[in-house]
């Protein structure tokens, strides 16, 4: 049973279409699954900016600076030497069990976004278990106008939205899905 | 004659006897936030410092206008749809699809009209603001965006973005008055109390002020990168800083920055309620809002609310008491 929800994978464009001679506008992908285990219980295996082990397509995380504001993490995905992504927590909450970071860093060739921002948050569920919520705004990689179909907003959405799912689905198969 | 009307005379009586124009009008602060993402309508009780009711509203909505009557309006940019809604229940009273792209709006409560931006077609159409007919459309230059009406019901003006300026009309006649050259990329905009327009350059990053009634640019004035709504309160501008994640607090009397105010992330539609003791700013990223004291400058409270809120608009008031 899937019981990942899509709250919205959608463009934040104000305006009615695509921005045809506007230029990009901002995505925001927002993902959430719920899963069995208490709050406290998911927060300690994903709450440390320095520690993205939880996450399949994280093959190392080599974190400065803890949990503290302005840390930085650089990830490598898939195996030692594979490509990397710099990040900086720019908000860090226990008792709100969030953070927030930034990619500083990222070839549109790994994710194709720029101006990356994201939260991360583990909430209570009604009737147990808890919510976990992965949230991303950004812009396509293509920065003009006329992006192409591997940049476009399209792809940009695509990708956020891959990297979100793999990591919740990996969070339900480790602490059960709530039932 | 609808109540409505009897009610707009009965305003425009008391204007002409130099009352107040809200003074026979009991209003809760009730805050109607549309959420683009989300498409949902949330509406937040500020006595009660919490969210009361959140409906659906299909259509990817952001354009919101409060009105009189229990009436709101608002603009679906998706879908295309024009609504009127029940303050009270979020019922959709009336309904109109609006071909090309539908985006700012505003409300004229004097003379009952509802005006609508139309950023691919260098128009404002101006509905009934109770049955949603169209009964005329005016020129604008290119990708007309926020709309205002002054506080005295005398003036229009709308922001458009692609020619980096104003258009301005008579609100009565409908005549337009003037084209004005502002920053870069004008996008939303708001008369002040004094009767002076407040132009949010997102371009440029900074305000122009005019005086709307000659086309005089009175001032320029930096504030953070990416300004898109202005309130004000407490003899001051606050204008939200999309990417800044801040307001800028402009004082009215020198115009000059005054100070910053740090909201939440992505912070968008910005509105203060009628005695100008609250200021409520919409965040985009965080869903939430931020309620505001513009006397301290001190964030008071953040509420949550639904999935990408803008609420580009005038979102403060009605809920009958």
């Amino acid at each position: 049973m899937n019981r990942r929800r899509f709250l919205a994978t959608t463009a934040a464009a104000l305006v009615p279409t695509i921005t045809r001679a506007h230029g990009p506008t901002r995505q925001k992908v927002t993902l959430t699954t719920e899963v069995a285990a208490p709050p406290e219980e998911v927060w300690a295996a994903i709450g440390n900016f320095d520690d993205m082990s939880w996450h399949p397509a994280v093959f190392s995380t080599q974190g400065n600076g803890g949990n503290e504001i302005d840390a930085t993490r650089l990830l490598t995905l898939g195996q030692e030497g594979g490509p990397t992504i710099a990040e900086i927590l720019y908000k860090y909450s226990a008792e709100k069990m969030s953070y927030s970071y930034r990619i500083t860093e990222v070839a549109v060739e790994v994710l194709p976004v720029t101006n990356y921002s994201s939260h991360l948050t583990v909430k209570p569920r009604d009737g147990g278990g808890s919510i976990v919520e992965w949230r991303g705004a950004f812009y396509r990689g293509y920065p003009n106008n006329d992006p192409p179909a591997e940049l476009n907003d399209e792809a940009a959405i695509a990708a956020i939205t891959g990297v979100y799912q793999a990591g919740l689905d990996a969070l339900v198969e480790r602490f059960g899905a709530a039932s | 004659m609808r109540w409505s009307n009897v009610l707009a005379q009965q305003v425009r009586y008391m204007l002409a006897l130099g009352l107040g124009f809200t003074a026979n009008v009991a209003l809760a602060d009730i805050a109607y936030i549309t959420c683009q993402n989300g498409e949902e309508l949330s509406r937040i009780d500020l006595a009660a410092m919490r969210e009361t009711a959140r409906w659906p509203l299909p259509g990817k909505p952001a354009g919101v206008a409060t009105g009189t009557d229990n009436d709101l309006f608002t603009v679906s940019a998706g879908s295309k749809v024009v609504r009127r809604l029940s303050m009270e229940t979020g019922e959709t009273l009336s309904q109109i699809t609006l071909e090309g792209g539908p985006i700012g709006i505003a409300f004229d409560p004097r003379r009952e009209r509802l005006f609508v931006s139309n950023w691919y077609n260098k128009r404002l159409w101006v509905l009934d603001s109770v049955t949603l007919r169209v009964e005329a459309e005016l020129p604008t230059g290119l990708a007309p965006a926020g709309i205002a009406i002054s506080n005295d019901g005398r003036i229009l003006a709308s922001a458009d973005k692609d020619d980096n300026q104003v258009s301005v009309f008579d609100a009565e006649t409908l005549q337009p008055l003037r084209q004005v050259p502002v920053g870069i990329r004008p996008f939303g905009l708001r008369f002040a109390p004094d009767g002076r327009l407040f132009v949010g350059n997102v371009g440029s990053n900074d305000v122009s002020v005019l005086d709307a009634s000659t086309g005089n640019v009175l001032a320029t004035i930096p504030v953070g990168e990416r300004p898109y709504g202005i309130a004000f309160a407490k003899d001051r501008a606050f204008v939200s800083n999309q990417y800044a994640n801040s307001l800028s607090v402009i004082s009215l009397e020198t115009l000059e920055p005054e100070a910053l105010v740090e909201v939440g992330e992505y912070p968008e539609g910005i509105d203060a309620t009628e005695n100008e003791e609250l200021l409520v700013i919409a965040n985009w990223f965080d869903n939430t809002v931020s309620i505001v004291d513009p006397n301290t400058l001190s964030v008071v409270e953040t509420l949550e609310t639904c999935d990408g809120p803008r609420a580009f608009g005038r979102f403060l008031g009605g809920g009958r008491q």
